[in-house]
């Protein structure tokens, strides 16, 4: 079935696929975690109601989440060139997987937050703490399992993004099940790709679940 | 009263909440002085805005109009900047403790210190000596998971003692905890107004939570003080239907009575009395009997105090009989509604 060297690629593709998630993952956090934050903080039943901030960039991340992936990554591609110099491979994909995954990103830590009882947070304030304070000390802390839980779910949502980057000569084993698998018509080789990304999803749900778990001192 | 004897001085409270039936005021103008070191009942029926009278004090909730002063310091005025200084002076317990669960006992006592920037060892030091105040020195590192209501109310009465505060504010603070706990966080209340000389502010539904712990109690009913006094005046003879209501059905299971029962009376056995059997004397004397409604015994200020509401026979002349008998024995009797 694998001809000489395919493992290599494989070996390859799987590297390119973490690479690529992971750090999307992670530079989609840097604006997604704060972005989130200031959702919640903005909002009219929030710590600091700012209304018009908090309308603008609900209208902003709605945006970016109502294009299509594939479409986004295309429309990108000035962007993309401006900021890597490129716009194939797997640099490139990333800029594309970091915008749309940034407000996926928010949305998830938006929701994660207003988990956090609103009488804990009154407590707080009833001590005299400064919205900076209940952000830092209150909300991020008393929401670590949440915001764990939905950071496994993002990275998962991010993998299946960057298999589809394989469009864009991106690599990674998404870029392999199709150039191998469905252009060229070898359907086990796509299969083995499906199982591994499927595998990978599997694995990192489970650790963030586990560490959630593992940490969450309600329990 | 001196100006310089109030701790809370509230003037004109009003309180407009925006509902999407329209506007809706809870409170319709309350005033009120809570005098320094002693404990203060605000006791009403549900929705009569008692909690939203406690979370103006502190401007949780910002008054529609009035004013509020804590110490001689006007609150409504202040820039909120300010106000964050001036509300550590003020600790506050709710019923559903509020505290962080991601944080042990003593990381939540530390909590209001780390906000108001006192140093670490410093905050460790203090509130392991809080932890010891609340009796829990043995579960300091334990999560608010792993404890009991009560002693999660603890932790959070610890919590709200850490910036050590003029005023403790406690929204139905036992509201949540069973009888026998109730009394523990009360003797501890009371403990802390004693030792430390801390202003208590309580708001209750339940009239044995008033008797067990404040000194003065004010009714509120439909967003107004309805009547204020010292619990020993309210408890014998409340002036209000409400405080009659609150003080002879505390407050609860008021909607298992239907229908208005007719010659109902409230008893009132002062001090000891009630070693004698007065009440049963009294139906061997005059050979006519009565209903017993409600019945109960409390020790308000150290002295005793028993109160019954019965229902007297329908025949006038013997009914004044046995009012005059009571009467005679020092016994309070005065007609009420008993819905």
């Amino acid at each position: 079935m694998f001809k000489e060297g395919m493992l290599a690629l494989v070996g390859q593709g799987f590297i390119e696929t973490i690479y690529m998630t992971v750090i999307s993952t992670v530079l989609a956090y840097v604006i997604g975690l704060p972005l989130g934050l200031i959702l919640v903080v903005t909002d009219k039943d929030g710590i600091h109601p700012i209304s018009w901030l908090n309308k603008l960039l609900g209208l902003i991340v709605n945006f970016f989440r109502s294009v299509p992936f594939l479409i986004l990554l295309i429309a990108l591609m000035p962007f993309t060139k401006a900021i890597v110099g490129t716009v194939i491979g797997s640099k490139a994909a990333i800029v594309g997987l970091w915008v749309a995954a940034t407000p996926f990103v928010a949305r998830m830590v938006e929701s994660s937050l207003k988990e956090v009882e609103v009488g804990v947070i009154e407590a707080a304030q009833s001590m005299g703490a400064s919205p900076f304070q209940i952000m830092t000390k209150v909300l991020l802390p008393e929401a670590k399992p949440s915001l764990l839980v939905g950071a496994a779910i993002s990275i998962t949502t991010i993998l299946g993004y960057s298999a589809m980057a394989g469009i864009v000569g991106a690599g990674g084993l998404g870029a392999i099940a199709i150039n191998y698998g469905y252009y060229r018509g070898q359907n086990d080789i796509m299969y083995v790709m499906v199982v591994l990304l499927a595998i990978i999803v599997l694995v990192f749900q489970e650790l963030g679940m586990r560490i959630s778990k593992h940490t969450d001192r309600r329990l | 009263m001196s100006e310089k004897d109030t701790m809370i001085r509230l003037e004109g409270i009003k309180k407009r909440f925006r509902t999407k039936a329209g506007e809706l005021e809870v409170l319709h103008g309350v005033n009120a002085d809570i005098k320094k070191g002693e404990v203060f009942g605000i006791i009403g029926l549900s929705g009569a805005g008692k909690s939203t009278l406690v979370r103006c004090i502190n401007l949780l909730e910002r008054p529609t109009a009035g004013k509020v002063w804590l110490d001689g310091v006007e609150l409504t005025a202040l820039p909120e900047k300010e106000l964050r200084e001036q509300r550590r002076h003020m600790g506050m317990i709710f019923q559903q403790f509020h505290l962080l669960m991601q944080r042990t006992a003593l990381e939540n006592v530390c909590f209001p210190m780390e906000i108001s920037g006192v140093p670490k060892a410093q905050a460790k030091t203090k509130a392991l000596e809080l932890l010891e105040l609340v009796g829990l020195s043995d579960r300091t590192d334990s999560y608010p998971a792993q404890l009991s209501g009560g002693q999660k109310q603890r932790v959070a009465i610890a919590r709200a003692l850490a910036t050590e505060p003029k005023v403790l504010l406690c929204d139905e603070a036992t509201s949540a905890l069973d009888p026998n706990t109730t009394a523990g966080v009360l003797s501890l209340l009371k403990d802390i107004n004693e030792r430390l000389g801390i202003t208590i502010v309580v708001i209750t539904h339940e009239m044995s939570v008033i008797q067990e712990i404040c000194d003065r109690v004010a009714i509120i009913d439909g967003g107004l003080i309805a009547e204020e006094g010292s619990v020993e005046e309210i408890f014998r003879a409340p002036k209000t239907k409400i405080g009659q209501e609150l003080v002879m059905h505390e407050g609860s299971n008021r909607e298992a009575y239907t229908g208005k029962l007719p010659y109902c009376y409230r008893l009132v056995f002062n001090g000891g009395k009630e070693n004698e059997p007065v009440l049963g004397e009294m139906m061997i004397e005059t050979t006519g009997v009565v209903n017993i409604l409600a019945a109960n015994t409390r020790t308000i200020d150290g002295q005793d105090f028993g109160q019954m509401v019965v229902q007297f026979p329908e025949e006038k002349e013997l009914r004044e009989k046995m009012i005059q008998y009571l009467r005679e024995r020092g016994v309070v009797v005065e007609e009420v509604e008993y819905v």
